[in-house]
């Protein structure tokens, strides 16, 4: 059933995108809908806004998990490509490896960022 | 000039044998053609007056056996299914099925189309092995039970959904919509109790997740059946069996068989004697 769980986790990763790349677009680049509403951020994508944000545990959480579910689902996706292009255990075996050890890589190093922002 | 046009018909067959070489060419040849003529009976008067050399697969002449796929026009046909006259051209292409291997000519290699097909048990697997082997009484099958796979069951094993199939063109490995159907055909008859023994089989990366509803193989398919839907059912049922969700299939009920619980009809008496 491992199968079934990884793409069950494509389909919870893509709609978790689509709910975190929204707020993300919404609260940052979509300011004038906000404002149509009665909600003003300030020019959110100015440079002291973001560093204002990036002190707040809450968007920290958000853009690591942001990170981590779209690592997720592209690797997952890239993977189940190439599988599909020269499908053969050994290459199932190698390109699994490779995406799992190239996702954990990606994801320290690219979550360091709002750490380190939150720690300032 | 419209009567000999339709008198006449030029069929462009692909001409290959692998034991003797070369690569596949096209052969023409100008066939009579008459209303109402499918084209095996085309390619059966090729083998009968033209080149008794050419090879295809037939049996039943009747849409049933699924011997006779192939490519026509670049689409999958049942030869005996398909009548000249439908493509309203003085020329048609024949080709073998795509996305197997060709033995000779339009002959393919359904070796393993049917090894995927054995794969994934497409009988009725129970617990009760000893009812199975001999059994006492009937399975009660309700009508919604029955027809919630009846379209599955008309499958007649002819690789046209396959051959159509994006997914088994580019993944060597992939199941084929055929086999994935079949599974959920089985696995949706409440007689069976064979899921745990397919599932492992089919919910993996070249079986039924690798789906990804091109829908080419209901378009294609000869008797009416639609593959797409049983995968994406059998998916449905895969995650509920996983997630423990859904609500639990009562099994089917048993019956006494009829000749126990009705009684025997008499023979009725000869109308007309009986020479002694």
């Amino acid at each position: 059933m491992r199968y079934t769980y990884l793409w069950l986790m494509q389909l919870v990763t893509g709609v978790l995108i689509a709910i975190l790349l929204g707020i993300h677009m919404v609260m940052q680049h979509l300011e004038d809908i906000l404002r149509f509403f009665g909600v003003n951020l300030n020019d959110p994508a100015s440079w002291q806004s973001m560093i204002e944000r990036s002190r707040e545990v809450i968007w920290a959480g958000i853009y690591i998990a942001l990170l981590a579910v779209v690592l997720y689902h592209a690797l997952n996706g890239l993977r189940n490509v190439i599988l599909e292009l020269t499908p053969s255990a050994k290459t199932e075996r190698v390109v699994t490896r490779t995406i799992i050890a190239f996702g954990i890589i990606v994801f320290v190093w690219a979550s360091y960022v709002p750490i380190a922002l939150l720690s300032r | 000039m419209d009567t000999q046009k339709i008198e006449q018909i030029t069929l462009r067959v692909q001409r290959y044998n692998p034991e003797k070489g070369g690569k596949p060419h096209f052969q023409e040849f100008t066939v009579p053609s008459s209303k109402g003529m499918t084209v095996l009976n085309g390619l059966i008067y090729i083998k009968e007056n033209l080149d008794s050399t050419i090879a295809f697969r037939t049996s039943c002449r009747m849409a049933i056996c699924g011997s006779c796929g192939m490519l026509i026009n670049n689409y999958p046909h049942l030869a005996c299914h398909t009548q000249i006259e439908e493509f309203h051209s003085d020329s048609l292409t024949i080709k073998p099925l795509p996305n197997f291997h060709i033995i000779k000519d339009l002959v393919v290699d359904l070796t393993p189309f049917f090894e995927i097909h054995k794969a994934i048990k497409p009988y009725i697997l129970r617990n009760d092995l000893e009812e199975m082997e001999n059994p006492t009484v009937e399975y009660a099958q309700s009508h919604q039970a029955f027809e919630s796979f009846l379209q599955f069951t008309y499958c007649i094993k002819c690789g046209i959904c396959v051959s159509a199939c994006p997914t088994s063109a580019s993944d060597k490995l992939f199941h084929g919509p055929q086999a994935l159907a079949q599974c959920y055909r089985y696995c949706a008859d409440d007689r069976d109790d064979g899921e745990q023994e397919r599932f492992p089989v089919v919910g993996t990366d070249h079986g039924v997740w690798h789906c990804h509803l091109a829908g080419a193989c209901s378009e294609s398919c000869p008797k009416g059946v639609d593959p797409a839907l049983a995968i994406q059912l059998l998916k449905r049922r895969l995650v509920s069996r996983t997630l423990r969700l859904g609500k639990k299939e009562l099994p089917a009920t048993t019956a006494p068989p009829p000749a126990q619980a009705k009684p025997k009809i008499p023979f009725p008496e000869f109308t007309v004697k009986q020479a002694k």
